[in-house]
């Protein structure tokens, strides 16, 4: 601390006039941001807003089509990130960057042995910036035994191990439990205390309004405006934003009927090395009825989907309807009406370099109109797509434009469409906004409330506990493969869950 | 929103996207291998002037016969590439499906046509099974196919040697199977004289293995489980293909296909398996495959300039003086080419369709 | 990124596959044999016959079988005015493509025309009936079925004797009292060589111990494999033996690096041509012998046949007493035991010694 107090504030970064063009997308342009040495700033927009081409102009990993950067007062011209860590800019992303088998001192010198060496000096320097900012890293455990918020942690050190005086932090709470990101504030405003720069970039308004010093709000590509977090509201922010107030997840008044479509009782599951993933899960959805499940990612999510999917082998009983389908394969649990909305739709739920309408076939290869017996019939299943891409407000030129060439949330509503096609009992939503902008949350939420409605039952997985409270009619939260905790989201604050979900106060 | 300007610039694209890339392949081609012709102190001119000569009568027949086999060859390994399944192992398939064929063909058993039918089903059995241990091992044991079926290519040739050696018929200072009898050999059709030879009858079954093929791929369901698992495994999973079924299934589909590639041969002129049998044709099918980018037409075509430059290698170094080993090179340039040029190609068009979607919905956006 | 390292993966493999075999050819055409470059059919002008001669795979230039017949069509061109065409079999080609480079070879007008290596045999047998004015031979080849050709030659050599005479020397020179045998592709014309080589060596050392191996079991390209004939002798040198005799071919420039590699006093024999003159320095004193297979004299003389207006025709043996097979002194290294030797040959040629065909 002592240490950290006697440097001088400097890591000022004015930027003029940016403008980014990819072949035929003006990514940004007009983009004025001017950072004041030691503040935390905070750069807002929803999704598409142009802000990670403008972060990653500043890291040097694209260069800028026109306009100016100076730090420190001085013009800079960044070719690689190299430069960029030069002047003292440092950048922690959203997926870290982190080798499980080695240590911290491991993972933070790799790549940087010149500076310190790779022994007593570099330890000593690690332990130094640890205690300077009340990071409380060991130098010498293992990255796998951290938990995400310290894993975190690693990131900020290795930047400043790397001299950085400007620190960029693209979406750090994303992954966060509130409990976690108070302490990563702390750790800010020790950052800050210092004399660093930290450019904070998020959407989450509540945090940007607790953290910043300054608020810069950027909408299609453009900076639109500055606030002053002290004096503005949540609402103006937003409005800002989209140019509208925020939609809300609220759902109506309960639909739940006393018939158990989903019943899982005593669920486990264990990796090849007999470690339990699952272990103990029993709950059960009734028709009409949204489960949610919160959790920290990782703590089984996935597995408890893929279990519930058939795409693992797990044991225990599960029911569907009143029949048993624990040694069905997915493609007749699909068939017997389960929709499913995967996680990371890249990964599991779309054939990128497919057409549209063939990715409507996807998950529906033996039913109508999908297929035909053994053919598939294309005639139908263009129409069928047709008629998904009018319904579900599916952007698009045709339904031949490949599904790369749509934006995530364009992607993610012809899924959506597609999952809700052929009459499903179950819909299992894992993450359905992420990704995505705000009028295609919007969109997908309403879907979700018009599938409980119709009598669907719904298990709704989701790191934004806005999300879970607003739309479930139950929330179980999910630690270490257990479930841990049973809330009704009328009574429950994202304060109680974040406790569930980290296991207690701790 | 499907106004005719879509639909204009759709079949514009279209058209760019199958002449574009052949286009700049064959350019690069040819300037690469002139180049290699030039280094490798040959005449360019005499080199272009015998490859583009209308071929013989006798060349164009061997063209065509040469064609079904490497037609067949390169169906086999694409139906592997289209999922994913690197089966680098047509060149053991198909030899110890030729040498089935042969043996039961050799047998008589059956009479006249029946034989040839009861033959090549054989081989084409014999294939399934010889890559069905590949995929079999891969999908208990995770062993990669890679692997296991270049090491069953070396089985193959060790296998058939030893089998051929014990108990084939004396022939010359080599050893056969069992020549197939009269009643079973199918004379083929002669176009020309009968000294510049016949088209075989069995290279029909290339025309029957692509059409089925290419209407199994892409019109029936398991065809498009084979095309989402090969463009992706977790999606296609998640949509319920078992896929460990697909790579057993398509490995001995692979397999069967392998086994059908020497059959117009072994009828139409060989009569047994010996030392005249034709090696190598499962390693350059895979160049074929690439070149026709796993599509049945474009492996036509890729199997008939492969046939073309390989027959056009003998008046080379009758006519030119030219080594044909510069043939190979040639055909080796191409495939690299061809790869690279589609890949170039993908992705200026995938920017291109990006961009074409920004516009459109933009312009929806302002209206 | 991942899509390109796939595609780059399979061009790799595909690329291997198609040159993996050209390079041999490559290869061995380039070392030592600088003045050997002009094709003497490019220069020929003579009035005399017109030879078309098919080199088996490997072509002119692998210091072996094809360069051995090449030596005699040069003779030809020199003593009888011939001149020449000459055609080259490709790695992996289809029968069609022997018989098409027959054809083609019989309506140029050539003959006689001459076949490199038993794989002509079929293509000979199928093309001869067409043109019965022109004369073939065929090296090392043999009828295929049981109608003769009246305008075919089958020349073949008794290739078990040379080997005999170069197992014995190999059983002389030994001091581990273990030998090596390479062969290219294990068919009954390479196991002629073995079974020479072998009873030849037993003839002066009962108790000796011989390594056999081979390339390939079927597959041609086993005549065209340095790295597989390499990895051969290598194996066998590691064993013990110090004395390897390979047959086969262009695979045997591989041995002969083994040899250098494995060190002093262990020794490779060539085959074919005499393998000496041709390897580089650095290999030559690890060359015994070489069993010559006299493909020259083979290939003159059908020429000269032709020429002289009585073609050979049906099945020609040259064998020791024909001086159609022999083994090579170059080097000196086998003049300490050359008496020895021709004791053997003088028996062979009498009779005296019945040398074994099969292993």
């Amino acid at each position: 601390m002592s240490a950290a107090a006697t440097e001088t504030p400097t890591g000022g970064i004015v930027v003029r006039d940016i403008l980014k063009q990819f072949p035929g997308v003006v990514a940004n342009h007009d983009v004025n941001l001017t950072i004041r040495p030691a503040t935390v700033h905070a750069l807002i927009g929803e999704n598409g807003a142009g802000k990670s081409t403008l972060m990653k102009i500043l890291y040097g990993v694209q260069k800028p089509d026109g306009g100016t950067i100076e730090v420190d007062g001085r013009p800079v011209h960044f070719s690689s990130p190299t430069d960029a860590i030069k002047v003292g800019i440092g950048m922690v992303f959203q997926h870290f960057m982190l080798a499980d088998n080695l240590t911290v001192l491991e993972n933070v010198v790799l790549g940087a042995e010149k500076l310190f060496g790779i022994g007593e000096k570099a330890r000593a320097e690690i332990q130094r910036i640890s205690n300077a900012y009340g990071f409380g890293l060991d130098p010498d455990v293992l990255v796998e035994g951290l938990g995400v918020g310290q894993r975190q942690r690693v990131e900020i050190l290795k930047v400043l191990y790397r001299g950085a005086k400007i620190i960029i932090l693209d979406e750090p709470t994303a992954v966060l439990v509130p409990q976690e990101v108070d302490a990563l504030f702390v750790n800010l405003r020790e950052l800050r205390n210092s004399g660093h720069s930290v450019l904070f970039i998020s959407h989450k308004l509540d945090e940007v309004l607790a953290i910043a010093d300054d608020i810069t709000v950027m909408r299609r590509g453009e900076t639109v405006g500055e606030a002053d977090p002290k004096t503005a509201t949540k609402k103006q922010l937003a409005e800002l934003m989209v140019g509208s107030e925020l939609p809300s997840p609220e759902t109506e008044e309960s639909t739940v009927t006393d018939h158990v479509l989903l019943d899982l009782n005593d669920v486990g599951l264990v990796d090849e090395n007999d470690r339990a993933l699952l272990s103990k899960i029993s709950f059960q959805i009734h028709r009409g009825e949204v489960l949610g499940i919160a959790g920290v990612e990782g703590n089984g999510q996935e597995e408890l989907v893929e279990t519930i999917m058939g795409m693992r082998k797990g044991t225990g009983t599960i029911q569907l309807d009143g029949k048993d389908i624990a040694s069905w394969d997915t493609r007749d649990r699909r068939e017997a009406g389960i929709g499913f909305i995967p996680a990371d739709r890249h990964r599991h739920g779309l054939l990128l370099d497919a057409p549209l309408w063939e990715n409507r076939v996807l998950g529906h290869q033996t039913r109508k109109p999908s297929s035909n017996g053994f053919l598939i019939a294309a005639g139908d299943a263009k129409s069928d797509t047709e008629r998904i891409v009018s319904e579900y407000d599916v952007r698009t030129p045709s339904i031949t434009t490949h599904a790369r060439a749509l934006s995530g949330g364009n992607q993610q509503k012809l899924i959506v469409g597609r999952e809700m096609s052929g009459d499903p009992v179950l819909l299992i939503a894992s993450h359905p906004t992420r990704g995505v902008d705000v009028g295609a949350q919007a969109a997908i939420w309403d879907h979700i409330k018009r599938a409980r409605r119709e009598g669907l039952a719904v298990l709704l997985i989701s790191a934004d506990l806005d999300e879970l409270i607003g739309l479930s009619d139950t929330i179980e939260v999910i630690l270490r493969g257990e479930l841990v905790g049973r809330f009704d989201p009328r009574t429950v604050t994202p304060q109680d869950l974040g406790e569930a979900m980290t296991g207690g106060k701790s | 929103m499907n106004g005719p300007s879509v639909n204009g610039t759709k079949v514009l694209r279209t058209l760019a996207q199958a002449l574009l890339a052949p286009l700049i392949a064959v350019v690069v081609s040819v300037i690469v291998t002139s180049i290699v012709v030039v280094i490798a102190g040959a005449s360019v001119s005499d080199f272009w002037n015998v490859i583009l000569t209308v071929p013989s009568h006798r060349n164009l027949v061997n063209i065509t016969n040469q064609s079904s086999m490497l037609f067949l060859a390169a169906l086999a390994a694409a139906i592997g590439f289209r999922m994913n399944l690197f089966n680098i192992g047509v060149e053991g398939q198909y030899a110890v499906g030729a040498f089935v064929g042969a043996v039961v063909a050799g047998t008589g058993f059956f009479p006249g046509k029946l034989n040839v039918v009861a033959a090549v089903l054989a081989a084409m059995v014999a294939g399934a099974l010889w890559a069905g241990i590949a995929g079999l091992l891969k999908v208990t044991r995770g062993v990669s196919e890679v692997i296991s079926t270049i090491m069953l290519n070396a089985i193959a040739g060790t296998l058939i040697g030893y089998l051929l050696n014990n108990h084939g018929q004396q022939y010359g200072q080599g050893r056969r199977t069992t020549p197939i009898p009269e009643s079973s050999q199918l004379a083929g059709w002669t176009p020309w004289d009968a000294v510049d030879g016949s088209i075989w009858t069995l290279t029909i079954l290339a025309v029957l293995a692509g059409l089925t093929m290419s209407f199994v791929i892409s019109r029936t369901r398991f065809g498009f489980d084979l095309r989402a698992t090969g463009q992706n495994e977790n999606a296609a999973i998640a949509s319920g293909v078992k896929v460990k079924r697909m790579v057993l299934i398509s490995m001995l589909i692979s397999g069967a296909i392998a086994g059908l590639v020497w059959m117009p041969a072994l009828f139409g002129q060989a009569d047994y398996y010996g030392p005249p049998f034709q090696h190598q044709l499962g390693f350059t099918g895979i160049a074929v495959a690439l070149l026709g980018r796993n599509r049945p037409l474009g492996i036509a075509f890729g199997a008939v300039l492969f046939a073309w430059l390989s027959e056009q290698a003998n008046p080379l170094a009758l006519v030119a003086d030219i080594s044909p080993s510069i043939v190979q090179i040639t055909q080796g340039v191409v495939v690299l080419a061809v790869v690279v040029a589609y890949e170039v190609v993908r992705r200026w068009m995938a920017a291109h369709e990006q961009r074409e979607l920004k516009v459109a919905l933009g312009a929806e956006a302002r209206a | 990124m991942r899509r390109l390292s796939k595609i780059a993966v399979v061009a790799v493999v595909a690329s291997l596959a198609l040159t993996g075999c050209g390079k041999n050819n490559d290869k061995t055409g380039n070392d030592g044999k600088s003045n050997a470059n002009q094709d003497v059919c490019k220069t020929a002008k003579g009035d005399g016959p017109k030879v078309g001669l098919a080199y088996d795979v490997g072509g002119r230039g692998d210091q072996s079988f094809n360069d051995s017949a090449y030596a005699g069509l040069k003779k030809a061109v020199e003593d009888l005015k011939a001149t020449c065409v000459t055609g080259e079999a490709a790695d992996g080609e289809a029968e069609s493509a022997r018989e098409t480079r027959l054809k083609d070879m019989a309506d140029a007008g050539l003959n006689p025309i001459i076949g490199v290596g038993f794989a002509y045999s079929d293509a000979v047998n199928a093309v001869a009936p067409n043109y019965p004015n022109i004369n073939f031979g065929v090296i090392d080849g043999f009828d295929p079925d049981t109608k003769p050709n009246a305008n075919v030659a089958y020349l073949g050599f008794a290739e078990n004797e040379g080997s005999y005479l170069v197992g014995a020397a190999a059983a002389l020179k030994s001091k581990t009292g273990q030998i090596g045998f390479v062969g290219g592709v294990h068919n009954d014309l390479i196991k002629k060589f073995e079974a020479g080589y072998v009873a030849g060596a037993k003839s002066v050392k009962a108790d000796i111990k011989v390594d056999v191996k081979y390339i390939e079991e079927t597959d041609l390209s086993g005549f065209g494999d340095p790295a597989g004939g390499k990895a051969a002798a290598a194996a066998e040198y590691q064993a013990g033996a110090d004395v390897v005799y390979h047959a086969a071919g262009a695979s045997g420039s591989g041995v002969f690096e083994a040899a250098a590699d494995a060190g002093d006093g262990k020794w490779a024999i060539g085959v074919d041509s005499d393998q000496y003159l041709t390897a580089p320095a650095n290999e030559q004193p690890h060359i015994l012998t070489s069993m010559l297979k006299r493909v020259d004299v083979a290939t003159f003389n059908m020429i000269k046949s032709v020429s002289d207006g009585q073609p050979l025709t049906s099945y020609q043996t040259y064998d020791l007493a024909h001086d159609g097979v022999g083994y090579s002194t170059s080097g000196g290294f086998v003049d300490d035991i050359k008496s020895q030797l021709d004791d053997l040959a003088a028996k062979i040629k009498s009779g005296e010694i019945k040398v074994p065909v099969k292993p």
